[in-house]
């Protein structure tokens, strides 16, 4: 962790919002793809980063500098990601009616027909990850969504690289099946 | 090394994800130039991450977060306390996949030793003065013999006939 | 989690289920064998293969023969009378029971007279031996013992 850091860091445990903006300002894109990689949803994956942040600013008197200060966002980012798919017994809250408007009112180059198949695909690549264990999941998108390496996935994960390993390939393998005949080549259908 | 499929097989999720050494690059490279099924297999594993990361970056492209940070603020301002296990967690620093393998197991074992260990625990131990089987015995017609054995766990009251002449004691 | 946590406690339950049952009883069964022994032969009853070497070790008998073998069920405090062989007859009252022990008053009877009066205490894997009333040309061996 960098001298800049730690003492951000510091700061924020002390109570100082300013140092936690600057926190919030430099994760938030890493929390968010790491909650829209699990769950898929722009809204829910937006309430997984408020919750992120809330429970790190709250407990940040707990981090004691043991791993460095990414290692544990991603893992508490995850943590929350995997924990609000568990409790979510329901499908996505918009209709596809309403997900595609917001496409459209979004993307005005976006063809009707290319934000369904968008939205189908989602909900597929959705349903695929749901299938995965959680440490295969996590592995996943450590690595596909947030390019983490090796070394930095088993700091976050806890494990040793052989398994980070070993997680991706399952994971990878699952997928594959599961999305076969769906996956896009090169991001476009 | 194997310049064969199989070997390069297993080199080749390393080399996708560029954690190959300078070496083992070469070796799959050279590989892939010959090897259709290899490519294909290379290929595959782009086409998953792209449909897996495209959304992703599209997503996080279009978000704003200043309101995202607002409620954070407010959130964060009410002094809340975190939950116990919140503060748990967080001081543990455990990750999702050692918390779960961990604690189930382990209160798992916590319960066998428990219930293996109770009876040892609780078991009564027969003070000295309970060891003997036999309280007392009486026979106003035969001879008693009273024997116990060495290891306290049975206990012979034998009856001897009286010869004529013979009275009780 | 809650799934998770409902099959704990189903665990819980199922592995401490057999504590509290043994706890809850506590009750010593009694159980009543009627052994004739003698010089007569060399053959051991297969149904007292268990005993055996508490037999041979106490007594100088070559053949033991099981007569009777039964568990009995003692009411605390009522007599239970056993025929136990031509004329021999066993009285036996449980007079106290306590969490794996049990006391009982015994009372050997022949043709209805007394010959023996003894108070024993059981636990698992006590056993008393009264013996001496002659049979044939052997003797009568009441084991009496205790199990949970």
């Amino acid at each position: 962790m960098g001298l800049e850091e730690a003492d951000l860091i510091s700061r924020c445990q002390n109570g100082d919002q300013a140092a936690m903006k600057e926190i919030f300002d430099e994760y938030r894109d890493k929390v968010y793809r790491i909650a829209y990689g699990v769950v898929r949803h722009r809204e829910e994956a937006m309430d997984i980063v408020q919750e992120v942040f809330v429970k790190l600013f709250r407990t940040m008197g707990n981090f004691k500098g043991k791993s460095s200060f990414y290692t544990y966002v991603y893992r508490t980012a995850m943590n929350t990601a995997i924990d609000h798919v568990r409790k979510l017994k329901k499908s996505t809250s918009l209709s596809f009616e309403d997900e595609a408007e917001r496409y459209l009112s979004d993307g005005p180059e976006k063809r009707p027909d290319q934000v369904a198949m968008d939205k189908e695909l989602e909900e597929k690549v959705k349903g695929a990850l749901a299938q995965l264990p959680d440490d295969q999941r996590a592995a996943i998108i450590f690595r596909e969504v947030e390019g983490l390496s090796y070394q930095e996935m088993a700091k976050a994960m806890g494990c040793s690289m052989g398994t980070v390993m070993s997680r991706l390939h399952y994971g990878r393998k699952k997928l594959q099946q599961l999305l076969r005949g769906y996956v896009k080549e090169g991001g476009k259908t | 090394m194997k310049d064969s499929c199989s070997s390069i097989s297993k080199l080749l999720e390393k080399y996708f994800d560029r954690e190959t050494t300078a070496d083992e690059g070469i070796l799959v490279q050279d590989h892939l130039q010959q090897c259709a099924a290899c490519q294909a297999q290379l290929k595959s594993m782009e086409e998953l991450r792209a449909t897996l990361r495209a959304p992703v970056d599209e997503a996080v492209q279009k978000e704003t977060f200043a309101w995202v940070w607002q409620k954070i603020e407010r959130e964060i301002q009410t002094r809340e306390k975190p939950s116990w296990r919140e503060s748990v967690r967080a001081w543990f620093g455990l990750s999702f996949p050692f918390r779960r393998r961990v604690w189930i197991p382990a209160v798992a074992a916590a319960l066998l030793i428990i219930a293996i260990g109770s009876p040892l625990l609780f078991k009564e131990t027969p003070s000295k003065t309970e060891l003997s089987i036999v309280e007392y015995v009486q026979s106003d017609t035969n001879n008693v013999m009273l024997f116990e054995s060495e290891r306290e766990d049975v206990a012979i009251i034998w009856l001897f006939e009286r010869t004529e002449g013979e009275s009780s004691t | 989690m809650g799934k998770r946590f409902h099959f704990v406690i189903v665990v819980f339950v199922l592995l401490l289920a057999p504590l509290f049952v043994s706890t809850a009883l506590g009750q010593v069964q009694t159980r009543l064998r009627i052994i004739e022994a003698s010089n007569v032969g060399s053959s051991i009853d297969p149904a007292l293969r268990d005993v055996h070497d508490q037999l041979g070790s106490l007594f100088n008998f070559t053949s033991y023969r099981l007569l009777r073998d039964e568990s009995l069920s003692l009411t605390p405090n009522r007599p239970s009378e056993i025929n136990a062989h031509q004329g021999v007859s066993l009285e036996i009252t449980l007079t106290k029971q306590q969490k794996n022990k049990a006391e009982y008053q015994i009372r050997i009877l022949r043709q209805g007279s007394e010959i023996l009066n003894t108070k024993v205490r059981l636990s698992p894997g006590r056993t008393v031996l009264i013996g001496g009333p002659k049979h044939g040309q052997g003797s009568i061996i009441l084991a009496i013992s205790a199990r949970s």
